[in-house]
């Protein structure tokens, strides 16, 4: 840029080509071969979603085979959880961030991170070799339940195989983080004065280091049963579904709080930025993202409430469930009286934030209607939970995605995107979102099961509202995604700090040079999110 | 790791440097534990239901004496004996969620 | 790659890190023991409902081998203890000594490992074969825990057996020193949690009688 004499190259320019991208070890270009990957399987899998939908348009069979309906669910649910959402905001903003948030100019350990790229591109490829084989893609749904996961003849162990070694890159990229943080903060810079963004990831690592390998060997455990008759869990010859089950959700429903948890560090992010004004409750936001970390691990067992577990371990499961509602709602306030008396700038990053509220909201408390015993015997296994989980993971943590994109984007490329066209995506997105995935709520409600091509004719009129809202989401979608890749080659030169944003990644040049830094970063005085100028700094 | 500037280069990870004695005391009580519960289980003091909970006993102490011996945690930052500690707390809750399902199924 | 003149951060994460690399190494450990305690929470809960069928099945193992590979691991994870307070004192040849004798003991544990599976596949005793396909689904379930926690843990023997080896050869060419141990130290846990992880193994496998 012009207004700096001597600038360093930015980490775009000091090396072309290929090979200095998939071999390189600087963590800012890493993120942004995540982000490509990502964003890939975000659309392939978008792409079935739309299917489905299509396919739901109208009762009875459209243009899918119930077979044919049941591998698209689960390649969507595969692809959305384990190549999307689990790796997204960590892999994406974490890795190009990160360091820069707590001024240093790596990671811990460069090669391991990027090892976890080549993990994650090898257990995608397992995951779509699945396509070319065999008896095509499973069809268990993305939670490969057994005994069936081990009697069905598609190719259940590829797609199993393909979970674990995604799952080993998660676990490499948390232990990368938690060590990033322990050992390479600025001189100066407390835990209590990292940036929330960092604390969300910090919690979310230890989720991703400790619950991880207990799928992994779980799924191992199915690649045992299918290839050597190891028979762990298939009751006819030995074991007992039922702990399969409690070994899945040990790991998955923490594992939903590694998607929750960084959205949420991005919103505490993005709130202060746009509000000009000191974070209200530092350390309640930092503390609940640990707390949430915590009591997730122990409330996995309201998955399976209709399974046949007894009654004293769901009570004590649903009471857990509610406790984790708690530090939930800690942040929620704190955002909003962020905002309040804040001098609030309406762009398009806040508005996603904003949206993120709005829509986590009707996801957190559809949530604790399926925690509760004698409601989740109603809902279970309707549309009920499939609204719920799209609020929550799709609302919540993918609003989050696009919020961080828009408002990271100036500091990753250097350019602005056109805002006017980026409203209107953000317009299209969230009518067409809660256009989608609202009816649902009432369908579940009304009790159409989940995981069926077919539904009775009474769930018409719903499932055409829902159907028409996935044509305005992915609409969305795609007027978004054009408007990123014109902003990241036309685009306006972005300033080193467009947003006035305090935090370190706001001091160095957009995009950051190679060592992030040209001078030592400079601490704000007070604090992380202590605005010079703010009317009612404080709290 | 290209090592040019070395400011805040840590080289060594602790002060301690555990004895050759020590790694031999902590051996010998390993075996002699080991010796014990086979001897235990073998030729059996009939110790009935407490057989298998003597066993898992004398096991832990072996483990305990690896970690803190051979795994220097006794000489450690306090961090990891923490770590540790919650791992294996955050283990048992596990098991004791699920079996709770079990026993009272 | 940049030039001199080229501002470093003091805390750069290019620099070498002793503590940094001991701090992953543990984290790595901490995923292993949840790993491994997946299975041991599986074996507590068949073995809870499978009590008299776990109890007979368990007479089909050897407890003297068992014991057996019991004595070398914990002789190797002293021995690989020792290597590296000799390597912290400056005795690098003594340090490649004790760790050549830790791959030793992997090797003999893996050796004694497979006769015990061997003489299993000789009784039939593996799933598919027709005498084990007779027995009843509780001690079938022992024996399917038996060989996918036992196999594992052999599979974790080869790796931290490889692991040393690997420390052996840098050592050698002096990128592993009394200065700079850590990476010797790292195999060495990861020795450790191997011994660890058999500790529990051997009694709940061996001695339930």
């Amino acid at each position: 840029m012009s207004e700096t004499v001597v600038q360093q190259p930015s980490f775009f320019q000091v090396k072309k080509g290929l090979f200095s991208w998939i071999f390189t070890l600087d963590h800012k270009r890493i993120g942004i071969l995540y982000l490509y990957s990502i964003g890939f399987f975000f659309l392939v899998a978008a792409g079935l979603g739309i299917l489905m939908r299509l396919e739901l348009l109208n009762p009875g069979r459209d243009f899918i085979e119930a077979q044919t309906y049941n591998q698209v669910f689960t390649l969507h649910g595969v692809i959305m959880i384990f190549l999307f959402i689990i790796p997204s905001v960590p892999a994406v903003f974490g890795n190009f961030f990160l360091p820069i948030m707590l001024g240093t100019d790596d990671v811990a350990f460069p090669r391991l991170n990027l090892f976890s790229w080549w993990l994650y591109i090898l257990g995608a490829l397992f995951a779509l070799s699945t396509l070319v084989f065999g008896d095509g893609p499973a069809d268990t749904g993305w939670t490969f339940y057994a005994p069936y996961s081990v009697k069905t003849g598609t190719n259940v162990t590829t797609s199993v195989l393909a979970a674990f070694i995604l799952g080993f890159s998660s676990i490499l990229t948390g232990l990368n983080f938690i060590v990033t943080i322990h050992r390479l903060r600025t001189p100066g810079m407390g835990f209590n004065q990292m940036p929330l963004f960092a604390w969300a990831l910090y919690a979310t690592s230890w989720i991703q280091l400790l619950a991880t390998p207990v799928i992994g060997i779980t799924l191992l455990m199915i690649v045992a049963e299918r290839v050597f008759g190891i028979g762990l869990f298939d009751p006819s010859i030995g074991g007992d579904p039922i702990l399969y089950q409690h070994l899945f959700w040990i790991y998955s429903h923490p594992a939903v709080y590694i998607m929750a948890l960084p959205a949420m560090g991005i919103v505490s992010e993005i709130i202060p930025t746009f509000a000009q004004r000191t974070i209200f409750g530092y350390k309640a936001i930092a503390y609940s993202s640990m707390a949430i970390a915590f009591v997730g691990y122990f409330v996995w067992g309201h998955h399976m409430f209709t399974s046949g577990m007894s009654g004293p371990a769901a009570i004590v499961f649903s009471i857990m469930t509610f406790f984790v509602a708690i530090p939930t709602a800690v942040k929620v306030f704190n955002w909003v009286a962020t905002l309040y008396k804040g001098s609030i700038d309406i762009q398009v990053p806040l508005l996603f934030a904003l949206a993120f509220i709005f829509n986590f909201l009707i996801g957190g408390l559809t949530g604790l209607v399926l925690g509760a015993l004698a409601a989740d015997v109603h809902v279970h296994d309707t549309y009920f939970v499939v609204g719920h989980f799209h609020y929550v993971m799709f609302g919540g943590a993918g609003f989050a995605f696009f919020g961080a994109l828009h408002y990271w984007f100036p500091k990753m490329w250097g350019r602005m995107y056109n805002k006017k066209v980026a409203n209107t995506a953000f317009a299209l997105l969230f009518i067409g979102f809660n256009t989608t995935y609202f009816p649902m709520l009432i369908l579940g409600l009304k009790g159409m099961p989940r995981r069926y091509y077919d539904y009775l004719p009474e769930f018409h009129d719903l499932n055409m509202l829902s159907t028409f809202g996935s044509w305005i989401l992915v609409t969305g979608i795609i007027v978004m995604v054009i408007n990123l890749f014109a902003g990241g080659i036309k685009g306006k030169k972005a300033s080193a700090n467009p947003w006035n944003g305090i935090t370190l990644e706001w001091q160095t040049a957009s995009p950051p040079p190679l060592h992030n830094f040209d001078k030592m970063p400079e601490l704000p005085a007070g604090g992380p999110y202590n605005y010079p100028n703010a009317k009612n700094a404080s709290h | 790791m290209n090592g040019k500037e070395k400011i805040t280069e840590n080289t060594s990870t602790h002060e301690h440097i555990s004895s050759y004695a020590e790694h031999f005391g902590t051996w010998v009580a390993l075996i002699l534990l080991t010796l014990m519960t086979v001897f235990i289980s073998t030729f059996g003091a009939d110790l009935r239901t407490l057989t298998v909970a003597t066993a898992l006993l004398i096991a832990t102490v072996k483990a305990l004496a690896v970690a803190l011996y051979f795994m220097h945690l006794k000489y450690d930052a306090k961090i990891y004996r923490a770590w540790m500690i919650i791992v294996m707390a955050l283990f048992v809750f596990f098991l004791f969620m699920v079996t709770l399902d079990y026993i009272t199924r | 790659m940049a030039d001199s003149h080229t501002f470093v951060l003091p805390n750069s994460g290019h620099n070498f890190d002793a503590k940094a690399s001991k701090m992953g190494m543990w984290l790595f450990l901490f995923t292993e023991l949840l790993l491994f305690g997946g299975l041991f929470l599986v074996y507590i809960i068949y073995r809870y409902l499978n009590q008299d069928a776990f109890l007979l099945a368990s007479f089909e193992l050897n407890v003297w081998m068992g014991t057996i590979n019991t004595i070398v691991l914990l002789t190797s994870s002293m021995t690989i203890a020792m290597a590296i307070t000799a390597l912290q004192k400056g005795n690098a040849k003594l340090a490649i000594t004790l760790s050549w004798l830790t791959i030793l003991a992997a090797l003999s544990f893996l050796v004694i490992k497979y006769f015990e599976w061997s003489s299993k596949f000789e009784h039939g005793l593996f799933p598919g074969m027709d005498h084990f396909d007779g027995l009843p689904l509780g001690e079938r379930l022992y024996f399917y825990l038996y060989f996918f926690m036992t196999g594992l843990h052999a599979l974790h023997v080869i790796v931290g057996g490889v692991f040393i080896a690997v420390v052996i050869r840098l050592i050698k060419k002096e990128k592993v020193t009394k200065e700079r141990y850590s990476l010797l130290e790292n195999s060495g846990l990861y020795w450790h949690l191997v011994d660890l992880i058999w500790i529990y193994l051997f009694p709940l496998f061996y001695l339930i009688h």
